[in-house]
Parts: structure tokens; C-alpha cells; sequence
């Protein structure tokens, strides 16, 4: 197996018996692992995505994920129990031990720790804003050891010495070990109860753009994502889905020209020599691909198909809105009763579609299953829940599950889903064999877990003065955690409002509620969740407000904010940065946002030109940001020009409908995303802080669709109150 | 059984059939993952190879058409897999996120890279979910000056 990342990582063994230093502060039981390579390895438990997880009712993990090891040769790996989707968290994570362990980069190697029972999960934009204290109390811990190490060696008192680019020196005699030399030594030592971490003011790697230590893989091939895998004696398999949701494999077809087929209840999966034959065998790549029922397959019809349509969910969303039920999310003050002491009062009703999460790697899982044990390569976010699927299915304990956590081609939260491993378990125990499962891409598209359409009706009553004395916004949408069963169904869904509640601006009564939506279609995390719909229905009203009482909408903003000098920042910051006060060329406008994500308060001003009925330009995205701490600043600047880029996509062309039973995109041919021809210029600002940090990989996502569908309103008077602005255009290629 | 030049080496490849698209006999059966799948029917790039120097979509060319040419993967892109001036760009840069793109986008800048363009290939048309366009620009700019 060539999976260069796996080469430094812990066998099963070792890592049961590895004892752990949870949370990397307290250990429970004094020892380290000699490796392999005869160095040492100190093994902790990062928390990793406790919000999420507690929102999931999964338990925050305990266990041992992950762990800083020390070659005699003195290179060091960091290996953690998360996964790389892109966001650049391996090598975040790592620069936050290399500070505390005062090594070089160059010594520094990152990858995934390989797993046992674990629950770390990928998601929220968790990986430097959960760990980063663990993991540099892990990395003062392991230096502290290695500094005792040697001063045990010398005979001389600690506090001589120090710690210096990869070794222990003797002050007074300036005598030096290697962390190599010591790494025996110190395996043998206690790690220290309280780890003492180096001064904001010696800070040598947090906060520099460190080149990143998965690029070089990427440019060159070598790079594995689960696609890749290849074991010996493998097949490949594909599957294809009823051309309705809800539907069913009727019978089992015969296999034919080497093709065996497996009947997974929902889909049939084709097992052959290559993937192309299992896709041809499933008529995917037909004409009449994907979800029009091609292949010649036998369906049963769900009893609710044309129940499932997006004209039947609005006319229920409509209803909910009216009549409720509602739940209320958050109670400041009686936005109801405050309404007629107002002499302004404003309402709209917004509303956002499904969208696919659309990640350029399709799903896809390798298994090699034996009687007595089960190993999985999946580019998965969630290497536990992977775990748990595949032990139930095979009846194997969860110690008899290795899940080996690949590359991801994009993650955006559709890999935080189980099903196409599931799939994939099934497939090899009905076949036999060690299998790759591939999912074809329009599979990816009419089967995906899609971010969940939302209806939202805002009425805000100003005083004479433009203060909003009253605000009243409901939310209506479907809700993932009621839909995954982590809570009962029609029970109140804090991420369901995420980005409507706990508004920064000044206002006096506010009420927000959230009415369930009972739609079937599945839904799932989609790259910033709640706050990607909320913020643009909140962020467009308010330059309602602003326009309805003849304001600028940025200076109506900070009127806003009086109370509120982060946001304010970073608001001012946007604005300086986009030129909100420099004089337009002739047929272009601009429009703000400003949207808090986990944390993480984002602004963007959004210039663009040529505005019409049927499309747009957007020429440029200022976009400043405060998440406390930078780790690696390149890397964050990377991510809002991600966030963005994925936000223009969805706001300009993204929409799923589905029509009885059937999702109406089968291929990135109607789902159009940004291209390079379509690309702004993007300036990115951090705004300074020693806060703690908070995440990177969502938060540019937010103030993108609103501050466009401001822009678009000053360009073209047009109030553009759903998404996507343009769905008509949604076509992508020839 | 079908012969191929891929990367500089000649090759007999054992083919299920003279139509299956090139991707998959590259993926699967020569066994170099670097060229991605991504949607099937020529709209993503992200199998983008260079067939006689020129970029393709390998997902809709049969083998066959890839008999007596020039295949080139990005595992091709140079011997140590590092030296390629725009290798060395994407890195300075820092432009791959979750990479997966990356070898198409790579095999269609080299052949922009190869024209002796001066332009920040904006006519590349392959897609990157990630959103790395504008670094990809940066870096075919830089690599020029490599
Ligand atoms: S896989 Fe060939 S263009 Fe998308
Ligand atoms: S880097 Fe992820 S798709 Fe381009």
C-alpha cells in the first residue's frame, strides 16, 4: 500500500498499548511509546469538534488520536486524528506543536494519525480553533521531557537548560544533545502536569505563512486521495441509485459479461474489472444517465413520489410561515408588542433553494474485509461514525475496524456522511473480495445530502430615529439534526438559526423562531450550514432598512454596531480595503455584509458591473476578517478566497429542485460553479488579534450572497430575494 | 492489448476493450492515480492530460486514440516531481487546497506553459470547487519568470 502517509504511523498494537495524556494535559498514565524508528511518541486526545459533536449528541473523544512523535534521526511528525480536506489543517496543526517543541520547520512532518476507536470529527471549522491550546501544551510537554532528558544526562539542574532549534544545550558549558540523542531518555520520563508554553512575545512559527507540508504531493501525483487506493487482487465497484428518492432495487439482475451485481436495497452496485466497466454496467455515462432510470434496471415507485417536489415544499413552507408551528429561538425583549410604539415598519420574505455540496472528488470507500477483521480507506471526515457503520454491519468489534483517513478531494461536509461506506461494506461482504466503490458522478448529484432549502419572513420596525425598536424574523427550513435523529422531530434546532440569532447590531426587542420543515429530501452539513442562508436573509434586510430610510448601508452598519468594536473592526476594515467610499466607474456598484460563522466574524464589500436581468460581473471581493490568533496566515487567506469563490457559486447559479422524487442536476453540466473566466479579484485582511483562534474554512462563505444581492440592488434597483440570482444560467461546459 | 507512450515510456497495456476512455487505463489499469476523475462528460478538467503536447479530457477518449502519441500525465510533469518551473510555482504559492484539481489544472497550464504565453491563462476552463483560481493565475505568471 503506497499511502506515503501512513509510513510513520503507530500499528494497532502499539497504539493499544500506547498510554494516553488526554486532552494533552492531564496524564493519566506515565508512559511513552518507543516507536518503531526508536525514537519516542507522546500520544494525547485532541477534542477536535466538541460543538459539533454535542450538537450530535456524540461523545467529545477521550481516546488517544493523536501524537507527536520523535525520530533518533531528530525528525519530528506530528500525526492527528482529523483528516486534510483542503483546509490546511495538517499543517496548522503542526506548526502549533514545531512552536512549542522550538524546532525548524524543515523537521517537521505532518499526517493523519491512523485510527482506533475514535471520534474526532472534521467539521465546524474546528481543527486549529479546538486544539490549538491542547496542542501546544502537547508540544511543551514534549519538551520539557526532552530538556529534563538531558539534563538528567549532564547532571546538572534543569533550569541550565534550554531548548534550541531541535536540541538541549547546556548553558553554562554549552554543551548540546540532539532531541534524537534524547528521545530514548525522554520516552522514559513523566510528561509534566502543567506544561509551561512559550511567551506571545517568542512566538517563532504561529502566525507565519509557513509553506504548507502537503504542496509538493499535490503538484506532482503522489498526493493519495481515496480514489486513489489501490490494494492487491481489488475490484471495482459502482453503484446507481432509484431514479426516486425513497425508491427501491425491484429484483436483482443477472450478472453478465463479468459483471456481478449486488443488490443494496436502495441501489444495485456493478462489480467489475475497472471502474469504467462497472459504470458502463449501470448505464452511467448514457445519454439518459443518472436519475431518468437508465440501465434497464426495475424500480419500485415510493408511495410519496410527487409528494417529493419542490413546488409541494414551498406551498408547505408557505403555510408553516403563516400558521406554524414555531418554536422560539430567541426571545430580547416583546418584538411583537414593541411594533406599535414604531413609526417605520419594513417585511420580506426571502428564501434560499437545496444545494449539492459538489465536491470535485466523488464519494467513494476501498475495503478489505476477512472473516476477522475489516480494514477501510475512505476519504471521510469522520473516521469513528465510518467505524461504528462498518463493526454493525460486519459484526466485527470496533477493534477488529481500521479506518485509514485519506486525502479528501474536498470535504464541505458531505464526507461527514457515512453512506457510501456503508455501501462499500456491504459490496464486500456480498462479493468477497478486497473492493474499491466508486460512486459516478451523478450519483454524487441525485443522491447527495444537500444543505437544506430555507424560507425566511423578517419585519423590522424602526423609531424615528432609525432605530430598530422591534425585529421579528422566522425561519423556515428543514432541520439536519432532527433528520439524523440527534433530536426528536419538530424540536428546537439551534443550527437550524445559526446566523439569526445573537445578532451583532443594536436592536431593542427581537424575537426569532424557527418552524420545522417536514420535507424528506436528506440533508446534511454544507460548507458554513445555518449561517449560509441566515446571513444572507439578515444581511439583505438590513440594507432594506437601510435603503428604506435613505441610509448608507455601511454607515447604517455601524450605527448598528455602536456597542460592538470587533465587528465594527473588521466592518471598517472591509470598507477601507473594497474603496466603500471611492468613487464607482461608470455601470459598476458595490454592496457590504457582515456575518459572524463559529466564531469567526467575516465582512466583504462585493463590486460588480454589467448588471442585468440575466447576469452580472463580479470585478472584486474585499474581505477582511478577525478569527483571533492567525496560525498561518496564507492559509486563511486561501480560505476566504475559497469561502468566496464557493459562496459566488451558490448565490449566482446553485439550485437543486426536485420533481417527483428525483433531483433535477445530474452533472456539473447544470450545476454551474465559478471558473476562472468568472474569478474577482480577491483582497483578503486579517485584522490583528491575540485571541484565541477560531476557524477559517467556512466563515468566507456568509457575507458573500447577501453583499452581492446589494451590490445587485444598487446596480439595478431589483431586490434579489431569493437565491440563486440567476438560475436560468446554470449551465456549465458546451 | 494495445501499446502506449505514457511519461516518455513505451508500454504494452492490457486493455478491457479498445473504447474505454483513457482515464480509466491510466487510474486503474497503468495504475497512475494522478489524473482525476471528476464528472464523466468533459465539463470539469480534472483528467486533463496532454496527448502530442496538447490538453485533453482523458474521460471521453478511447485508448485507441491514444496509440502512436504522446501521452503525458502530471506524474510526467518532471523526473523528481518537484523541478517543473511550475511545480515550483504552485508550491511558492502555496495554490493547492484539497489538491484534487490540481493535476488537470496543472497538465492544461503546462500546455499554456509550453505556448510561451505571457498571459495568466484565464482561458483554462477547468474547475476547482476550492476556489484556487486566483493563486493558479499568480502562479502560471510566476512560472513564467522561472
Ligand atoms: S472527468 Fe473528464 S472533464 Fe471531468
Ligand atoms: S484544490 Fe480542491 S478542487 Fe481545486
Amino acid at each position: 500500500m503506497a499511502i506515503g502517509l501512513m509510513e510513520a504511523a503507530p500499528n494497532a498494537e502499539q497504539m493499544q498499548e500506547g498510554l494516553s495524556l488526554p486532552s494533552g494535559i492531564k496524564p493519566s498514565r506515565r508512559q511513552f511509546l518507543v516507536s518503531a524508528t526508536g525514537g519516542f511518541m507522546l500520544q494525547f486526545c485532541l477534542p477536535g469538534l466538541s460543538r459539533f459533536a454535542s450538537a450530535a449528541g456524540v461523545p467529545a473523544p477521550t481516546a488517544i488520536n493523536s501524537y507527536i512523535q520523535i525520530g533518533t534521526d531528530s525528525r519530528i511528525t506530528v500525526l492527528f486524528g482529523g483528516c486534510e480536506l483542503g483546509q490546511g489543517a495538517m499543517s496548522g496543526l503542526a506548526q502549533i506543536a514545531a512552536e512549542e517543541l522550538m524546532v525548524e520547520w524543515t523537521q517537521v512532518k505532518s499526517a493523519l494519525a491512523p485510527l482506533g476507536p475514535i471520534t474526532y470529527i472534521t467539521g465546524g471549522s474546528s481543527a486549529i480553533r479546538n486544539n490549538y491550546l491542547p496542542l501546544r501544551q502537547a508540544g511543551a510537554a514534549v519538551r520539557m521531557m526532552l530538556i529534563r532528558a538531558a539534563s538528567n544526562h549532564w547532571g546538572v539542574s534543569v533550569n541550565q537548560c534550554y531548548a534550541n532549534n531541535g536540541t538541549v544545550i547546556d548553558a553554562p558549558t554549552k554543551r548540546v544533545l540532539t532531541y534524537g540523542a534524547l528521545a530514548l531518555a525522554a520516552s522514559k520520563l513523566a510528561p509534566p502536569a502543567k506544561p509551561t508554553l512559550i511567551p506571545d512575545a517568542a512566538l517563532r512559527l504561529i502566525g507565519k505563512p509557513l509553506v504548507r507540508l502537503d504542496m509538493a504531493d499535490k503538484t506532482n501525483g503522489r498526493a493519495i486521495y481515496g480514489i486513489d487506493v489501490r490494494l492487491p487482487g481489488m475490484v471495482y465497484a459502482a453503484v446507481r441509485h432509484a431514479p426516486m428518492l425513497g425508491g427501491t432495487l425491484a429484483s436483482t439482475p443477472t450478472n453478465r459479461n463479468g459483471v456481478t451485481f449486488v443488490n443494496l436495497g436502495t441501489a444495485v452496485a456493478a462489480v467489475a474489472g475497472d471502474t469504467h466497466s462497472a459504470f458502463s454496467a449501470l448505464g452511467e455515462g448514457d445519454d439518459d444517465g443518472g436519475g431518468s432510470g437508465g440501465g434497464g434496471f426495475k424500480w419500485t415507485t415510493p408511495p410519496n413520489a410527487a409528494q417529493i417536489a419542490s413546488t409541494v415544499f414551498a406551498t408547505q413552507a408557505a403555510t408553516i410561515m403563516k400558521q406554524g408551528p414555531v418554536l422560539e429561538s430567541e426571545v430580547v425583549g416583546s418584538a411583537l408588542a414593541a411594533k406599535s410604539t414604531s413609526t417605520t415598519t419594513i417585511d420580506a420574505t426571502y428564501s434560499v433553494p437545496y444545494l449539492a455540496h459538489a465536491c470535485l472528488e466523488v464519494l467513494n470507500c476501498t475495503v478489505n474485509l476477512t472473516p476477522t477483521f475489516c480494514e477501510i480507506w475512505a476519504p471521510t471526515q469522520v473516521a469513528g461514525w465510518a467505524q461504528a457503520a462498518a463493526a454493525a454491519i460486519t459484526g466485527l468489534p470496533l477493534a477488529a475496524v481500521k479506518v485509514n483517513v485519506t486525502y479528501l478531494g474536498g470535504g464541505l461536509g458531505r464526507k461527514l456522511e457515512t453512506d457510501c461506506i456503508v455501501q462499500a461494506v456491504q459490496i464486500a461482504k456480498a462479493i468477497k473480495k478486497p473492493v474499491k466503490l466508486t460512486w459516478p458522478r451523478q450519483e454524487d448529484f441525485q443522491r447527495d445530502k444537500y444543505r437544506p432549502m430555507a424560507v425566511s419572513y423578517l419585519r423590522g420596525s424602526l423609531d424615528s430615529s432609525h432605530n430598530i425598536v422591534a425585529w421579528w424574523n422566522r425561519v423556515v427550513t428543514p432541520s439536519i439534526s432532527a433528520q439524523k435523529g440527534f433530536i426528536t422531530a419538530g424540536a428546537e434546532d439551534g443550527g437550524a438559526v445559526e446566523g439569526a440569532v445573537t445578532l451583532p447590531y443594536a436592536m431593542v426587542n427581537r424575537l426569532v423562531e424557527f418552524g420545522p420543515h417536514p420535507s424528506p429530501v436528506p440533508i446534511g452539513w454544507w460548507r458554513s450550514v445555518g449561517v449560509s442562508y441566515n446571513a444572507f436573509f439578515v444581511e439583505s434586510f438590513i440594507d432594506e432598512l437601510a435603503h428604506a430610510t435613505s441610509q448608507d448601508p455601511y454607515q447604517y452598519r455601524r450605527r448598528l454596531l455602536v456597542n460592538n468594536p470587533r465587528f465594527l473592526a473588521v466592518l471598517d476594515a472591509a470598507a477601507e480595503l473594497g474603496g466603500w467610499n471611492t468613487t464607482l466607474a461608470n455601470g459598476h456598484a458595490r454592496g457590504i455584509a457582515i456575518a459572524e460563522t463559529f466564531g469567526t466574524v467575516v465582512a466583504q464589500v462585493v463590486e460588480i458591473s454589467g448588471a442585468s436581468a440575466t447576469g452580472l460581473r463580479v470585478v472584486s471581493v474585499a474581505c477582511a476578517v478577525d478569527l483571533g490568533r492567525a496560525i498561518n496566515p496564507d492559509s486563511i487567506e486561501a480560505q476566504m478566497q475559497g469561502g468566496i469563490v464557493h459562496g459566488m457559486g451558490a448565490a449566482l447559479w446553485g439550485h437543486i429542485t426536485f420533481a417527483n422524487a428525483a433531483a433535477s442536476v445530474q452533472n456539473f453540466n447544470t450545476y454551474r460553479l465559478v471558473k476562472m473566466s468568472d474569478m474577482p479579484t480577491i483582497k483578503v485582511k486579517i485584522l490583528p488579534s491575540t485571541n484565541p483562534p477560531s476557524g477559517a474554512g467556512e466563515p468566507g462563505v456568509p457575507p458573500f450572497a447577501p453583499a452581492l444581492a446589494n451590490a445587485y440592488f444598487r446596480a439595478t434597483g431589483i431586490r434579489a430575494r431569493s437565491l440563486p440570482l440567476f438560475p436560468a444560467a446554470s449551465h456549465m461546459g458546451d | 492489448m494495445v501499446t502506449l507512450t505514457i511519461n516518455g515510456v513505451v508500454q504494452e497495456v492490457n486493455v478491457p476493450s479498445n473504447e474505454i476512455p483513457m482515464l480509466w487505463v491510466l487510474r486503474d489499469i497503468v495504475g497512475l492515480t494522478g489524473t482525476k476523475y471528476g464528472c464523466g462528460i468533459e465539463v470539469c478538467g480534472a483528467c486533463t492530460i496532454l496527448v502530442d503536447g496538447s490538453p485533453r479530457k482523458s474521460c471521453q477518449m478511447s485508448v485507441n486514440e491514444g496509440v502512436g502519441r504522446s501521452i503525458t500525465t502530471v506524474e510526467g510533469l518532471s523526473p523528481d516531481g518537484v523541478s517543473h518551473p511550475l511545480q515550483k510555482a504552485w508550491v511558492q504559492l502555496q495554490v493547492p487546497q484539497c489538491g484534487y484539481c490540481q493535476s488537470g489544472m496543472l497538465m492544461s497550464a503546462c500546455a499554456h506553459y509550453n505556448s510561451g504565453s505571457n498571459g495568466d491563462g484565464i482561458e483554462i476552463d477547468n474547475l476547482c470547487v476550492c476556489g484556487t483560481y486566483q493563486r493558479v493565475k499568480q502562479a502560471i505568471q510566476l512560472a513564467a519568470t522561472l
